[in-house]
């Protein structure tokens, strides 16, 4: 996160640096009144969608360890909230840790629950930032975050205790094993004492006997103090400890180191203790949140939104990467299809100086060949109707009571249709393409007859019997593959009505035996 | 994530939509962009792989061209190489009739369209199309269509063949006073006339 502000709150003031690129780049200081409350919200003026990370340096902080049987997952959750709504009812701001798991055989979970037990010291400061539409990221308390010091100062003790002048008070905090264990805010102020040692070692006395007495340490445990010097004013206060009392060593951070170990700016350093505090929250976001849900519900908001305009730049990068491999993938296939086409363009021009040789001829020698060919299978193919009209006439000789009124003749894929007018059928649709190894359909020869029995004189069993003779001669020659009556003189089909006058038969010369014949021939004949 | 929460993040969900929508459009795109290359390419290297095949072959097809080029030419004086010759066929049906002696033949012609038997002969590169005549003619005999045919046929004005005919005998009362010999029959053709010429080059791409 390239911005961030930080506030460091006291009963007195707050401390606000706005973090930009890794550094402090700005830092007020505002009291905590009308006035100081005003001059902040003209300093957050111009910031907009920048997250606000406040920590509180005061007297009323509460820690409390406790074990509590080994839990996880939602009933773990559940057991601190109660925890938390059992010690600290009048205060949001709460939170509890983890620090690990007991040694002996039932291996309980070891707790940290803190709170900030006055909710009003941060209040007007939080109205102000929620007014002007700042994500609150996390409130924390001021010693929680002074867990970081140990890891960037190097200072390596089993118990540490900090002691640092802050503006509220002396400031002592102790670590074990690394681990933030307490601390305590005390009223006196070193630089305006008369005996800075005297004071010093009073409050680090006081605080081994209430660690003693919360069973945290004992009276004779060695403990390294680490004193923490930003004005270079400690060096006596160091020197006193050690001598005083042989358990305790003193190790004294002045201001060159602290900002050299911090990475602050001296001047800055000495303008405020809040900028040691400050500065680490800025490198680090440490655990230790006490704001409520409701309170960060905006910087959820902005979290948010920023994880959704990072998956924007990460899917956009993804598909302008993707893209270019493709376009710089078509700009090597494309290369080498102009060099392919380089190389058709030679080939041409040598085909061009071969076929120079050639004799001139108005297409290629392949087409030449097929048209030829094409001739020549379609005259093989043609057929006339002659030859199919010369076998209905054989067959005809030998039946003069036949009269034929109408011959029709077709050489294509289906028979010829009784009565087709060819001007108005249909032209053949064009054939598609065989598949390969598979020969096209054969085109066949049909005829279609029609005519009459003369003389007839209602002698339908005769006129039926000579049509049937007829179409038996038909069907006996070598070509013929089929002989089909599409109409007799009588329909006697059970399934047709059927109805007439014997009289009307025998003396009317309208009365006609007529039939049609449609005979198909074998194909390729 | 509650209404509240999906208001506060509006502008970024419409910004996230955008953008899966422009990376979608633009991976299609792109795809589609290297696609149309590789197919350039595969098509290039069929045309590179022709063209040395052409080179190959081009004493083979120095011979073709001499065993061929003739007969093509006689085919192309018939008509039936080259564009139509309606002119022609329609003189070749004035004589035919003339020297059948029947009395007159009308005629359709249709447009020309790809030949529907195409498939039976293999045209290759080719382009055979035909375009289908239909004749109506009065003969004396039946004898006169085959010599009508023949006489058709003895011109040499195109290529074609016959597909079907009918022959109707003339109702009595149907014949015309006027003439010397009176038709007995009414017949009519569909012939289909070929043409077969090089088709056009396709027209390249990129």
């Amino acid at each position: 996160m390239r911005e961030k502000l930080l506030v460091c709150v006291s009963a007195l003031q707050a401390s606000v640096a706005y973090w930009r690129a890794g550094r402090i780049a700005r830092l007020e200081h505002f009291s905590h009144d009308e006035q100081g409350l005003g001059e902040f919200r003209q300093f957050l003026a111009p910031y907009s969608n920048v997250p606000v990370y406040m920590m509180v340096d005061a007297v009323e902080e509460d820690y409390r360890f406790e074990t509590l049987p080994h839990s996880f997952g939602p009933d773990r959750a559940q057991l601190v909230q109660r925890k938390l709504r059992q010690h600290y009812r009048n205060t949001p701001y709460i939170g509890g840790w983890l620090q690990g798991r007991e040694g002996d055989k039932r291996r309980d979970d070891r707790y940290l629950f803190a709170a900030l037990t006055n909710p009003d010291i941060p209040a007007d400061w939080l109205k102000i930032i929620n007014a002007q539409e700042l994500p609150l990221g996390a409130l924390y308390l001021l010693p929680m975050v002074s867990a970081g010091l140990l890891d960037k100062l190097q200072v390596k003790a089993p118990n540490i205790l900090v002691a640092a002048q802050h503006t509220g008070g002396l400031r002592l905090t102790f670590f074990r094993g690394r681990q933030f264990r307490l601390s305590r805010l005390t009223r006196g102020d070193g630089s305006k004492s008369a005996d800075p040692a005297r004071l010093y070692s009073g409050e680090i006395s006081n605080t081994r006997l209430y660690l003693h007495a919360l069973r945290t340490a004992t009276l004779d445990e060695h403990l390294t103090v680490l004193l923490l010097d930003r004005n270079d004013e400690l060096e006596e206060v160091g020197e006193a400890i050690t001598r005083d009392n042989p358990s305790l060593d003193s190790v004294r951070i002045g201001r060159a180191e602290l900002s050299s170990r911090l990475g602050i700016d001296p001047q800055l350093l000495g303008s405020s203790p809040d900028v040691v505090y400050l500065q680490l929250l800025g490198l680090q976001t440490p655990a230790g949140n006490i704001a409520p849900a409701t309170a960060t519900v905006g910087y959820r908001r902005y979290r948010n939104r920023r994880a959704i305009y990072a998956a924007c730049t990460c899917i956009g990068a993804a598909v302008a990467v993707w893209s270019g491999v493709n376009g710089w993938q078509a700009y090597g296939v494309n290369s080498q299809a102009a060099d392919i086409a380089a190389q058709i363009g030679t080939q041409e021009l040598q085909y061009q100086q071969i076929t120079r040789q050639f004799p001139p001829a108005p297409t290629t020698g392949d087409n030449l060949k097929r048209a030829v060919e094409i001739a020549k299978a379609v005259r093989e193919n043609a057929r006339d109707p002659v030859p199919m009209m010369a076998v209905v006439s054989d067959a005809l000789q030998a039946s003069p009571t036949i009269v034929l009124r109408e011959l029709g003749w077709k050489y294509g894929l289906t028979d010829i249709q009784k009565g087709v007018d060819s001007a108005a059928a249909a032209p053949a649709p064009v054939q598609a393409a065989p598949a390969p190894g598979v020969p096209p359909p054969s085109r066949h020869q049909s005829v279609y007859l029609s005519g009459e029995i003369r003389p007839f004189r209602g002698n339908y069993r005769g006129a039926i019997d000579t049509i049937n003779v007829l179409a038996e001669r038909l069907r006996g020659h070598p070509a013929v593959v089929d002989v089909h009556a599409t109409k007799m003189p009588l329909n006697v089909s059970p399934t047709a009505a059927l109805s007439g006058n014997t009289l009307d038969s025998t003396r009317s010369e309208a009365s006609t035996a007529e039939f049609e014949l449609i005979v198909v021939f074998k194909p390729r004949i | 994530m509650n209404r509240q929460d999906l208001e506060a993040l509006r502008v970024p969900l419409i910004v996230l939509a955008a953008t899966l929508l422009a990376a979608t459009a633009l991976v299609y795109f792109s795809g589609a962009v290297l696609d149309n290359a590789k197919q350039r390419l595969v098509t290039r290297d069929n045309d590179l792989k022709q063209a040395r095949l052409r080179i190959q072959n081009a004493g083979e097809e120095k011979e073709m061209i001499s065993r061929y080029l003739t007969g093509y030419q006689q085919l192309a004086r018939v008509g039936f190489v080259g564009d139509e010759q309606r002119i022609n066929w329609l003189d070749s049906l004035r004589i035919a009739n003339e020297e059948a002696r029947i009395f007159g033949v009308e005629y359709d012609i249709s447009a020309q369209r790809p030949y529907a038997y195409a498939s039976e002969f293999s045209p290759g590169q080719l382009l055979l199309q035909e375009s289908v005549m239909h004749l109506r003619f009065r003969l004396l005999h039946e004898e006169d269509l085959p010599r009508f045919f023949d006489a058709l046929a003895s011109r040499g004005g195109g290529l074609y063949t016959i597909d079907q005919c009918t022959m109707r005998r003339v109702k009595t009362g149907e014949a015309e006073k006027t003439l010397q010999f009176q038709p007995n029959l009414t017949a009519e053709c569909d012939l289909r006339w070929l043409t077969v010429k090089p088709a056009p080059p396709p027209e390249k791409k990129g």
